[in-house]
């Protein structure tokens, strides 16, 4: 079976990361074996899913469902280590002050790494990594596009050697769609879904990529307006001041769901659910996930 | 007098991305307008209605905002990163033809715009260079959306830090012979480090690589100078950080190792702002709930208060933990996409007023 490739970003607190696990955990339960990567060198799902550590080195979150946190400096490390073979020579390398330092800012370095990692499967490059599906819980939009085009400019700006070859391969797989799937994730508020709209069409000019869009946090009620008019009436009450924030609320979700369903042919919605649990939040999302 | 300004005269807006640091930057612009001061915001990529509130859509020059009628005086910069960081070659490169020779590098045509931690780079200097010109009371900032909150203040020292490892004297002279004896001592084995960075990335980007660093090495010395003076500003007492988050476990957590790493660091951060905390609505001691037939609307109510109630027990252990000399403001959620003066003028005014208690 062909390794699926699911990168998923969008802006910043949109709810990536907890689609991320909910589209992971969803991938586990067909029986597929699932690796959740976190980009950074941070981890979210450690504090999230109250986990002891969460490294580089996949750890399991539940039956065929890894989690593993891969920077640039770490896979750049691993596929130094993968080609030089000699420890000592890798480690004299990344001990290297300047080399320590060059890695942190060189252009697009870090970031053609991750995505090297992350392409070695289907590119049959480096370390074995054994999934039947990767789920990305990528950097959000800015950071994400900078992602995407790291290869193709190296590629451009390099035409020879093993670094113009590398960043070649890596873009042919971020085009392939049967390989590598996009999820914008987005909020029924006018600023995510103007984002949305952008990232949707840097995709499809710069890469032919059609995304998936999904509308997330969508509060599913559908009180008429009359009862919440009636319910006003009472100003001083408690619910009477929400039944104006839900009119107010439910008028702006249904302009903004308009302008999605216009502007997105692959929409799904997500309910705001109201759950503290991390593992039932994430489970009532893998259950939205088509 | 409001304290969030006392004694400053830098404000920086600090936050991961999407929390609302442009939005709680332009409403404490308003505030301190109000309270009397010339108050510059200097925001980075602020949302298309607000940048037309604040009348700097399509112009990158400070500009006073329209239809103001405040005690003091407010204006606002939309920061133009690419101008910026072209100014700062100019001057840096002093002889254009260097200016030149980099613009044509391939990999700086390619890959420029992504050197991490340039944005971050380039707020710094803007800020700098308008708090050097005194013309503000206060000046409040901006910064761009990062992973982390942490990740602003991490950004210029790698950069900086890249030249101060003299990469480009690396490239010109990797054994480091014109050091002399002792500079050999320590550069040896960097020679066989290049030998393998080569041989992953191939002699073409190694040329081109060192074209890059060769041709940016006269910057050194500004850079280094410029670095050292924006970090005495940002140190210095009157310039203090505001820390814009959301509120959840992760968030938090991460909020309370900002503030650690923050002092850690000699800088001063007076005010956390917990961003769309509850929904404005919500009053969790009122017990006079009122009545309606409608059993979904009645449902939809009692949930939402249930989840914010369990929300305020998280709030609770933070705020705790966090030490006494920080402010922590809660904004309620909106509803509504604060753009115009009017919402930011409410949001600035719930700051005001979550000073009192
Ligand atoms: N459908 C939903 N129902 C209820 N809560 C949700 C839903 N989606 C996200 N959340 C909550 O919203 C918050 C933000 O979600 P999350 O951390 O996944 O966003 P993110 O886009 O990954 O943020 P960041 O950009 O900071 O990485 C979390 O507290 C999460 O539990
Ligand atoms: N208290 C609030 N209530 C309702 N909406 C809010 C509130 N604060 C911010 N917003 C809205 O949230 C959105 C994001 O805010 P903003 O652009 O200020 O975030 P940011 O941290 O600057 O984002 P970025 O990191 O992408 O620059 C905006 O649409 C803004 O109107
Ligand atoms: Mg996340
Ligand atoms: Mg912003």
């Amino acid at each position: 079976m062909k390794q699926e490739i699911h990168f998923v970003t969008g802006k910043g607190g949109v709810g990536k990361s907890v689609v991320a696990a909910g589209l992971a955990l969803r991938k586990s339960r067909e029986g597929k074996k699932v690796l959740l990567v976190e980009l950074g060198d941070q981890s979210f799902f450690k504090d999230f899913f109250n986990e002891p550590d969460v490294a580089f080195k996949p750890r399991e979150l539940k039956k065929n469902l890894d989690v593993a946190l891969w920077s640039g400096e770490t896979s750049l490390r691993e596929y130094a280590k993968y080609l030089i073979k000699v420890e000592a020579l890798t480690k004299l390398f990344f001990e290297n002050a300047v080399m320590r330092a060059f890695i942190n800012v060189a252009p697009a370095l870090s970031e053609l790494a991750i995505m090297g990692k992350i392409t070695s499967g289907p590119r049959d490059y480096g370390p074995l990594v054994p999934y039947d599906c990767l789920v990305v819980d990528a950097y959000a939009t800015g950071h994400f596009m900078a992602l995407m085009r790291a290869s193709k400019g190296m590629a451009q700006a390099i035409q020879f050697g093993p670094m113009g070859e590398q960043s070649r391969s890596i873009d042919t797989v971020l085009r392939n769609q049967d390989i590598c799937h996009y999820h914008i994730v987005t909020l029924p508020e006018e600023l995510p879904v103007r984002e949305a709209e952008e990232l949707k069409s840097q995709l499809a000019n710069e890469f032919s990529l059609r995304p998936q869009v999904i509308l997330n946090k969508f509060l599913e009620t559908s009180v008429p307006l009359a009862t919440l008019k009636e319910a006003q009436k009472d100003a001083t009450s408690d619910l009477g001041r929400f039944a104006l924030y839900l009119e107010q609320h439910q008028e702006r979700q249904r302009g903004l769901y308009q302008e999605t369903q216009k502007n997105f042919d692959r929409l799904i919605q997500v309910p705001l659910f109201f759950e503290t649990d991390p593992w039932k939040l994430v489970e009532l999302i893998s259950e939205r996930m088509v | 007098m409001i304290t969030i300004f006392q004694e400053t005269q830098v404000l920086v807006c600090v936050g991961s991305g999407g929390v609302g640091k442009t939005t709680v930057a332009a409403s404490l612009g308003i505030l301190a307008a109000k309270e009397g001061k010339k108050v510059l915001v200097l925001t980075i990529d602020p949302a298309k209605r607000l940048a037309q509130t604040l009348g700097i859509e399509g112009s990158t020059d400070i500009t006073k905002v329209p239809g103001q009628n405040y005690k003091g005086e407010l204006y606002a910069s939309v920061i133009d990163h690419k101008k910026t960081f072209d100014a700062f070659v100019e001057r840096a490169a002093k002889k254009s033809d260097s200016a030149k020779k980099i613009l044509n590098n391939g990999l700086y045509k390619q890959l420029s715009t992504s050197l991490s931690g340039s944005q971050e780079f380039t707020s710094l200097e803007k800020l700098y260079s308008v708090f050097e010109s005194k013309q503000f009371d206060l000046i409040i900032l901006d910064t761009p959306p990062t992973k982390h909150a942490i990740d602003f203040l991490y950004a210029p020292q790698k950069l900086s830090a890249l030249f101060s490892e003299g990469v480009a004297k690396w490239f010109r002279d990797p054994e480091g012979k014109k050091s002399g004896f002792f500079g050999h001592m320590l550069q040896s084995g960097t020679k066989q480090v290049l030998k393998i960075l080569e041989s992953l990335t191939g002699s073409t980007f190694i040329r081109e690589l060192g074209d890059f660093f060769m041709n940016i090495e006269q910057w050194q010395a500004q850079l280094l100078q410029r670095t050292v003076d924006v970090h005495r500003m940002l140190v210095s007492p009157t310039t203090h950080f505001c820390l814009v988050t959301s509120f959840d476990q992760a968030k938090l957590k991460e909020a309370e190792f900002f503030a650690r790493e923050i002092r850690k660091g000699g800088y001063h951060l007076k005010t956390v702002v917990l961003n769309r905390v509850f929904p404005h609505w919500l009053n969790l001691e009122s017990n006079i709930t009122g009545t309606s037939q409608n059993e979904e609307l009645l449902q939809t109510y009692s949930k939402m208060k249930t989840y914010y109630a369990d929300r305020e027990k998280l709030y609770q252990q933070f705020e705790s933990r966090l030490k006494k000399d920080v402010r922590v403001f809660r904004i309620p959620d909106l509803v509504k996409d604060i753009s115009d003066i009017k919402g930011l003028e409410e949001l600035g005014h719930m700051i005001a007023e979550g000073e009192k208690v």
